[in-house]
């Protein structure tokens, strides 16, 4: 189950995936949330840096390269704050699955890696709901920077970490970057009990293994109301979130 | 000088140790009770004895300024998000605007810091030590200056100026769906944890019943101390050089 910072348990699971750039784990949380959602779940999925109020003035920031260590960090944690009051904790209080990608660990890794204080960073987001299993896909630092850096050549300033000042060629500033990211998480392996995911596995495989682990925790979770023609699909192996909307008609049982 | 003194762990990247030459003094107080006209009135006092000024307030960074102001124009900004959104509207103000200026020897005036902040997280029931931790950041100013006025004061003055505002009357929190009453309640809530805080954060209290020209003048005599050693700004910066 999801926790309270106080500890108090909420219905709903709440998973997280975290890990490098180039870690896969965002292609291994599409997959998780097709399957949930195949099943029957009732899933909410939310996004770092998606908050409808937060994320123009962190886009400005960006933009216009006003942000700092502290500020980027601050506007990141507004922007959290927003989805968990109004997405994360209802849909967890409703007892639905929220799948998130990235969480709190990635700005523990990065805003420290910016030079921000770790134990300042930890209790500004001390409002977090702590997750259910918070995946960590573990991936070499070679392996992610030959994933990212093949076919995305334009590196954003702040992405780089270009601010930090480490490198001015982009890709050696990124590389710089990603490797003391790196450094951060594996620090938070054991300090949060991260569960760690061999990220250089075939998908498939790394899939089954979150699939495993999941699997176990899910009965008593919401259910969309089961309605006869999903089931009519799903034994065809046909799923589909949005199919509510084009079938409304034939939503009744 | 203003020492090198943080509410908590201070600024990332900030490693001078140094007094600034600068000065950082605060207004402090609820709405209505006259800091914004007292800092008008004290711009215009500190710059004509040869001191450069910058005046700073809440909601103002290129940042966040904007982006506070169009939340709070709808009906979603909740608790958390709008004190970590005023969060980085103070931080930003503070690496942009407050330190520099700080640096080149300015006097800095602002209206309201993170005390206002804190006092309004703390009467809609945030938790008491993570609104403190978050502003660990913070430059412990020179001068904090709490100007304090009564309910049966502060009305006639709201009025008169914009009536109440939304925010400052407690209508996103209190159960009271009537303006009036609702400002009465917020306020007084307000006013007591204000006074809650003037130890903690060694506020010095201005009685701000008074006329406008009684309280500026003894905002002067107090800030008059704080300017004592400081040296104009334009030889502040040869000090730093030196």
């Amino acid at each position: 189950m999801a926790q309270l910072p106080d500890g108090r348990a909420l219905p709903g699971k709440l998973f997280i995936v975290e890990g490098i750039d180039g870690s896969g784990k965002s292609t291994q949380l599409d997959l998780l949330n097709k399957w949930l959602i195949g099943q029957g779940y009732c899933v909410a999925f939310s996004e770092w840096n998606s908050s409808p109020l937060v994320k123009e003035t962190t886009r400005l920031g960006k933009k216009k390269r006003l942000l700092t260590p502290t500020s980027f960090s601050l506007i990141h944690a507004a922007d959290l704050a927003d989805r968990t009051e109004r997405q994360i904790l209802p849909a967890l209080k409703a007892g639905a699955i929220v799948l998130a990608d990235r969480y709190i660990y990635t700005a523990f890794a990065r805003d420290v890696a910016r030079g921000v204080s770790p134990t300042w960073v930890r209790k500004v987001y001390a409002f977090a709901v702590r997750p259910t299993v918070a995946f960590y896909f573990r991936v070499p630092l070679e392996e992610s920077l030959r994933r990212i850096l093949n076919g995305r050549p334009q590196l954003k300033f702040y992405e780089a970490g270009l601010d930090l000042g480490l490198s001015d060629d982009p890709q050696e500033s990124f590389a710089l970057f990603q490797k003391r990211i790196l450094e951060e998480y594996e620090k938070m392996v054991d300090e949060f009990g991260l569960t760690v995911i061999d990220a250089t596995l075939p998908l498939t495989e790394q899939q089954e293994m979150v699939r495993e682990i999941i699997r176990p925790l899910l009965p008593g979770a919401l259910r969309v109301q089961p309605s006869a023609w999903r089931e009519v699909l799903a034994a065809e192996e046909v799923y589909g979130r949005y199919l509510d909307e084009v079938l409304p008609e034939r939503s009744a049982p | 000088m203003t020492e090198i003194r943080f509410y908590g762990e201070g600024l990332a990247g900030f490693t001078r140790q140094k007094p600034l030459p600068g000065r950082l003094i605060v207004l402090e107080g609820t709405d209505g009770v006259g800091r914004s006209t007292q800092i008008a009135l004290l711009r215009e006092w500190v710059e004509g004895k040869g001191f450069a000024v910058q005046s700073t307030g809440l909601k103002r960074s290129e940042l966040a300024g904007a982006g506070i102001k169009a939340a709070q124009q709808g009906h979603t900004l909740g608790l958390l998000t709008a004190n970590l959104f005023y969060a980085t509207d103070m931080v930003d103000r503070l690496e942009k605007v407050i330190i520099p200026a700080l640096r080149a020897g300015f006097v800095v005036l602002t209206d309201r810091y993170i005390y206002s902040i804190i006092a309004r997280a703390m009467v809609r029931g945030v938790n008491p030590t993570w609104i403190r931790d978050i502003f660990g950041f913070a430059l412990v100013p020179d001068a904090v200056f709490y100007l304090h006025a009564d309910l049966p004061h502060l009305i006639p003055r709201v009025l008169n100026a914009r009536g109440f505002d939304y925010w400052e009357s407690g209508m996103d929190f209190l159960p009271n769906r009537d303006y009036y009453e609702a400002f009465v309640e917020y306020q007084s809530r307000l006013l007591a944890q204000f006074e809650a805080m003037a130890e903690e954060y060694q506020f010095q209290r201005i009685d701000a019943t008074r006329s406008i020209r009684e309280v500026f003048q003894q905002l002067t005599t107090e800030i008059e101390k704080v300017l004592a050693g400081m040296k104009p700004a334009d030889r502040a910066e040869e000090a730093e050089d030196s």
